[in-house]
């Protein structure tokens, strides 16, 4: 991962809007995290009562990462981390991104259009970062900074983290309505009536017709394996 | 001598341990081979770090995901064996242990579904199901769950379906779940028997070995027409682009009534998977 190119995060909205559709980058500097939906409830609530948040927020990135911790004296560790779906944001994300001038969002799977569309207006990203990446992830993390809500649950709290290297994140919605997901959800489902006459066709033609069990009855075996 | 409430305990909280940690040979050898079948440049390079992250967790005994999931146990109780003392506590006090002492500790994700509440515990936790078979042993396997790929897991019944209809069915699953599910991904099908037979099947399904070769030749058939169809797509290695969504496509049926059940089910590509035996002699053997 040595040859990617580095971002310093958070970025501005330009340098947000200069990343391209499909880049792979490793990230420098710092981001908020969690990977609870109360948390972005909560986010959304603290916004529209004008509540102070415990972390600084506005113009960060925000990444979907679960993080364990191990906290002695007044240190604190970070275990591992681990990126979560987005989509389970979807409906608090475009409130995010606009009212804190958010530039970057990190998780996996993406999100709806109506994020897409609020990132181009602010001028943020969307970063996908590998699942089940943990121990090369967590390598790359230097300093949990600070924590916010320490009520909720270690996992949903939002938390500072200070990284070095971290990646590879692949620029997967830009800051100009490029969506990879959308382009790709739109390529399958423009190949799916191909790919379903292509099974047909592999298909055995003989009697499988619309009231032909799967099996001959008196060929099913009789007993469990 | 008999198989002990405390060698299950012990044994159960291992096997959740292990499942964090590695991930199976067969899911290794199936994600080394796409890497360097897959050819689009961006999916190797996803599924060479995916490899890199498991041999770095084997090698740092480090946990691949930061989401342990739910404990899920398979056990096939021997016609042979002889056991003391309360099994299925053994379970519930396995995984209590399991959170007292392992390390690193493991977050909480046992929810209150009612509640949406987290912790370590929670109504019929861990979630075991018990079957029999021959031998002198208890046969073990853990499979660890959680929301990412299990989120997108679905059923629905049909009315003396054809082939087509179930394909069709499974394919609409599949690009309902696109890339979200971690791939590369296990897919489990389950077709026939009862509602809840079908799921059970499905998710059964997905423990078979990758590479193993199903018993039923209309499944044989059947599983290679999906394997190609859902790789078709074009989701890729974590949803980003390629032409590896699926290791594997498993499918397995019950016999049932005219209404038949089709479950669809995933594993991310971490597979977790782990499986061992108890024998009557105290003597434990890892299987996986």
């Amino acid at each position: 991962m040595a040859m990617l190119p580095r971002v310093q995060l958070p970025l501005s909205p330009d340098a947000a809007r200069r990343l391209k559709l499909g880049d792979v980058v490793l990230a420098d500097g710092e981001a908020v995290i969690t990977a609870g939906l109360p948390t972005h409830e909560r986010i959304v609530r603290y916004l529209d009562e004008a509540l102070p948040l415990p972390l600084e927020l506005r113009g960060q990135a925000f990444f979907h990462l679960g993080l364990c911790e191990a906290a002695e004296g007044g240190d604190t560790t970070p275990l591992y981390v681990n990126p979560t779906t987005s989509t389970r944001f979807a409906a608090q994300l475009p409130t995010m991104i606009r009212r804190l001038g958010l530039t970057t969002v990190a998780g996996k799977g993406g999100l709806d259009q109506a994020s897409v569309d609020a990132m181009a207006a602010q001028g943020c990203v969307y970063m996908a970062i590998v699942g089940g990446a943990a121990p090369l992830l967590t390598a790359a993390i230097t300093e949990v900074v600070e924590t916010g809500w320490d009520d909720l649950i270690a996992q949903f709290r939002l938390t500072r983290i200070r990284f070095r290297g971290f990646g590879p994140l692949t620029i997967a919605i830009d800051a100009h309505g490029g969506n990879l997901y959308g382009q790709l959800a739109d390529v399958a489902r423009q190949r799916l009536p191909a790919i379903l006459s292509g099974m047909a066709g592999r298909r055995d033609p003989l009697g499988r017709n619309d009231r032909t069990p799967i099996v001959p009855h008196d060929e099913m075996p009789r007993t469990r394996p | 001598m008999p198989i002990t409430q405390e060698m299950v305990r012990a044994l159960s909280a291992d096997l959740y341990s292990w499942s964090l940690r590695k991930v199976p040979d067969d899911t290794h050898a199936a994600l080394a081979r796409a890497q360097v079948s897959e050819p689009d440049a961006r999916a190797r390079e996803t599924l060479k770090f995916m490899l890199a992250s498991a041999e770095r967790a084997e090698r740092d005994d480090k946990f691949l995901c930061s989401d342990s999931g739910i404990p899920v146990f398979f056990v096939r109780i021997g016609a042979q064996a002889v056991m003391s003392g309360d099994i299925r506590q053994a379970f519930v006090d396995g995984f209590d242990d399991l959170v007292r002492t392992i390390e690193p500790p493991i977050l909480k994700f046992v929810t209150n579904p009612l509640t949406n509440e987290r912790g370590y515990r929670g109504k019929d936790m861990p979630i075991v199901s018990y079957d029999f078979t021959d031998g002198d042993c208890i046969d073990i396997t853990c499979s660890p769950k959680s929301l990412g790929s299990g989120r997108w897991a679905a059923l629905e019944i049909f009315s003396y379906p054809t082939l087509e209809t179930i394909e069709t069915y499974v394919m609409d699953v599949v690009m309902n779940a696109a890339g979200q599910h971690c791939p590369p991904v296990v897919i489990g099908v389950g077709i026939g028997g009862s509602f809840d037979r079908a799921a059970a099947i499905a998710k059964k399904a997905t423990l078979r070995p990758i590479g193993s070769t199903n018993d039923e030749p209309v499944l044989r058939d059947m599983e290679g027409r999906l394997l190609a169809a859902v790789n078709a797509t074009g989701f890729g290695p974590m949803g980003l682009g390629g032409q590896t969504t699926a290791l594997a496509v498993h499918v397995d049926y019950s016999a049932g009534h005219g209404f038949t059940p089709v479950a669809v089910c995933f594993n991310c590509w971490i597979n977790r998977r782990t499986r061992a035996r108890i024998y009557n002699s105290g003597v434990v053997e890892r299987l996986e």
